[in-house]
């Protein structure tokens, strides 16, 4: 009974000093310009059932600092071609024995944007959502992109080779979207820039890869993005892109980070490279 | 002994409200993480207030009165401001005690732990602040 007791009291004394710890965080001062991921931490459960047919507004995700736990990794290893091995293989993500001196990762060494799909499967910050007329857009709070989703009935884009209908790759491809039913908007996406990666882990992509994103809100507080992609040049199916989550952030307050060529150049010239190899110049 | 577990399970879900230490993006793998280098009335020459990551310069007198220039990396900018850090936190001039985890290559370069101010006072990097190197702030992500 002594011991019952004496569990229970230590149980409780764990719990009131963090109540303590997280009453002396609220009173610290507070700007209405900083971004603040207790507000959205404290955003517990869901909130009640999700409005019909509306994402709008900024959502935290799981590297925010929100809380927001941790989604579901795209499958691995990937079902390659030989083509798409070829392709992974040239590609040198930075790892535990890959250090930012000896990646060839176009963000990393380059600034380089992410591009789509990558920028909606890492460094999964905030984002906000945003609908006009014939149109949603996507804000990425990480290195500030957007992207754009066509929602007036229009076919995607085909060709990307030659020819007076031919479409210019770009960084986040074309999109188009639809509600599925009245919590579900799809999106789909193509005509990426084949020199993006799909993934951290250096996954590539073709230009005619095929992204299909699922945005399923599940009630008011909770989203749940499903990715897939098709690409048969350089997989063998359909891949598993994995799961990403989203929680709503009350305070609606956005921060963003952009990465500075020139800043990063000092970065990798003054601190990472010397960090990964010793002859390189200081 | 079911008490113990209850104990267990209460301390759990109240910890779970403070996220678990994670290396910086950039990764820690390239630094020497069991014990900081101390650097005793070092000399701030440059305080770069950048992404991907904040940089530190300084100037440091070994024992033998020989000068050392380091460069050290913060977290990044987002989490440094939340644990109280400013562009102008520390200024040229300013002379402090600094605490970094040295890079495996034995470069002056390394990942920024601590520093204390001449006041007494001490700011903290948010990802590997801790004097062990885990986070020291209130589970900030970046």
């Amino acid at each position: 009974m002594g011991k019952t007791s004496t569990g229970v009291l230590a149980g409780l004394a764990g719990v009131l000093l963090l109540s303590v710890l997280t009453t002396a965080q609220d009173k610290a001062p507070r700007s209405p310009w900083k971004y603040y991921p207790e507000d959205a931490r404290a955003n517990v459960g869901p909130g009640g059932p999700a409005p019909v047919r509306d994402l709008i507004g900024t959502w935290a995700g799981e590297s925010s600092g929100a809380g927001v736990k941790p989604g579901i990794r795209y499958e691995n290893p990937p079902p390659l071609t030989a083509l798409g091995k070829q392709l992974f293989d040239r590609n040198k993500p930075q790892s535990a024995t890959v250090l930012v001196a000896d990646t060839n990762d176009p963000h990393l060494r380059y600034c380089d944007p992410f591009g789509f799909p990558r920028n909606m499967n890492d460094q999964i910050r905030s984002m906000t959502i945003s609908t006009v007329p014939n149109r949603t857009f996507i804000l990425l709070a990480f290195q500030t992109q957007y992207r754009e989703i066509w929602t007036d009935g229009r076919a995607l884009p085909t060709n990307f080779s030659r020819g007076a209908d031919a479409h210019d790759p770009t960084y986040n491809g074309y999109s188009i979207g639809r509600w599925e039913d009245d919590y579900t908007f799809v999106v789909e996406t193509t005509g990426m820039d084949p020199q993006t990666w799909a993934t951290e882990t250096g996954y590539p992509h073709s230009v005619d890869a095929h992204v299909t994103e699922r945005f399923q809100r599940k009630s008011k507080n909770d989203l749940t993005l499903t990715m897939t992609m098709d690409d048969p040049r350089l997989y063998t199916r359909q891949v598993r892109m994995g799961e990403t989550y989203f929680r709503w952030i009350p305070s609606q307050t956005f921060y963003s980070t952009t990465c500075i060529p020139s800043s990063l150049q000092r970065y990798l010239k003054e601190m990472a490279d010397p960090a990964g190899n010793p002859s390189a110049a200081r | 002994m079911r008490a113990n577990v209850l104990m267990i399970l209460v301390l759990a879900a109240g910890l779970g409200a403070i996220e678990r230490p994670v290396s910086a993006h950039h990764g820690g793998a390239a630094f020497e993480m069991k014990a900081p280098v101390v650097l005793k009335n070092a000399t701030i020459t440059e305080f770069l207030w950048i992404n991907p990551h904040p940089l530190i310069k300084a100037d440091y007198k070994d024992e033998k009165g020989n000068l050392q220039q380091w460069t050290m990396e913060l977290g990044g900018i987002v989490g440094a401001q939340l644990v109280g850090w400013t562009r102008t936190t520390l200024q040229v001039g300013d002379v402090v005690t600094l605490y970094v985890w040295q890079a495996k290559t034995g470069a002056l370069v390394g990942r920024f732990n601590k520093v204390d101010f001449a006041d007494g006072t001490t700011m903290r990097d948010s990802q590997t602040g801790a004097d062990d190197g885990s986070r020291a702030d209130t589970g900030v992500r970046q």
